[in-house]
């Protein structure tokens, strides 16, 4: 199974070489760093480590890039796809598992959740409120059981990487991308992973900004296209 | 009742003149092929409207007595805020349609740029600056 691992990385020249490092050490060859427009040294660090570097022009913010990488995939042939932060925060041990689970083919989309039995993870109170919710939201609207949707760390196979590749949603795209996936009759699992603080550099979701994700999220959700009124409005404006 | 008892005269030629200066605009616009017609039809076929109920206050009065607004000008500003939100929506619609072009056109670059390096790496041509 020819797998790649998309980095989507905004200015983490400093967090890249040791992410990059570990995906080396857990036998992943192919790193796909997308750069968004960074304007630090990125793109030299991710292809001085050997990575492909997909360079875009300006700032798409996650969800472009992150779509970078799914069209990379489809056009390259691969059969899975993987989904990493570029922060240093996903541990890329994990990603054995979720591998596992597609090539058995009992999932499409895996997800890594923060809230397994075996997790430290602490966050405020308010957030894990916001999560719960977002969960209980996506299940009510599509069926797809995942405690933490607003996850990064992602694993889907070749169905999944076509879909992603056609529609990827923009703006705090992470729980929506879990919806669409189930609406495409994906199956969407969940592994429990850890993850780490941040080695630099700050989360891009201050306390400022989470009211904002709460509402378009919500939104997105709730107006979430059926399969059939989507394809009217592809995004894959190719003639 | 006549014309003017419906819409004063003063505001009818001033109206009607504005709405027909922009009219020309638009369809100026269209010939020098600074305006895709696709784009301008919405202001084409708004602007005529507009400018028929101010040439036709009769046709006003009834849309005014359908909407029981008591003041014929009163339609008359209602309809214009009406027209610049449709205008507005449309344009929103537009700048919508041309974010997710831009998208994919800079995914589509960052890909090709990738692929020339590629290339270039095989062909032991350097780094390209």
């Amino acid at each position: 199974m020819r797998t790649l691992v998309i980095v989507p990385a905004f200015n983490e020249a400093l967090n890249l070489p040791s992410v990059i490092q570990q995906l080396r050490g857990c036998d992943c060859e192919d790193v796909c760093v997308v750069d968004d427009g960074s304007t630090d040294d990125t793109c030299n660090v991710a292809a001085r480590m050997g990575a492909i570097v997909l360079r875009n022009p300006f700032n798409l913010g996650i969800g472009g890039a992150v779509q970078t990488g799914y069209l990379w995939a489809r056009d390259h042939g691969y059969d899975v796809a993987a989904q990493i932060d570029g922060d240093g925060q996903h541990d890329p041990a994990y990603l054995r598992a979720a591998l596992e689970l597609i090539a058995s083919g009992k999932a499409d989309v895996v997800v890594g959740g923060r809230f397994g039995a075996a997790n430290g993870f602490r966050s405020s109170f308010v957030r894990r409120l916001g999560i719960r919710y977002l969960a209980w939201l996506i299940r009510l609207r599509c069926g797809a059981r995942v405690s933490d949707p607003t996850s990064g760390f992602r694993v889907v196979g070749r169905a999944g990487i076509e879909l992603f590749a056609q529609h990827y949603p923009s703006d705090y795209p992470e729980p929506e991308a879990i919806a669409l996936a189930q609406r495409s009759g994906l199956r969407v699992t969940e592994i429990s992973v850890r993850m780490r603080a941040r080695e630099h550099g700050k989360s891009s979701i201050d306390s400022f900004r989470t009211l904002y994700y709460l509402l378009k999220v919500s939104l997105a959700l709730l107006l979430l296209p059926s399969l059939r009124r989507r394809e009217a409005f592809d995004t894959n404006l190719a003639v | 009742m006549n014309d003017s008892s419906l819409l004063p005269s003063e505001l009818r030629l001033f109206a009607g003149a504005s709405l027909f200066l922009l009219l020309g605009w638009v369809l100026r616009l269209i010939r020098r092929q600074e305006l895709g017609l696709r784009e301008s039809l919405l202001w084409l076929v708004s602007t005529s409207v507009a400018l028929s109920l101010v040439l036709f206050p009769a046709l006003l009065l009834r849309v005014a007595q359908i909407l029981h607004v008591q003041v014929p000008a009163n339609a008359l500003f209602a309809a214009a805020f009406l027209y610049v939100l449709v205008n507005l929506l449309s344009t929103t619609i537009a700048v919508s349609r041309n974010a997710a072009r831009a998208r994919r056109l800079s995914q589509e670059c960052a890909i090709l740029r990738a692929e020339i390096t590629e290339l270039r790496r095989t062909l032991k041509l350097g780094p390209q600056r």
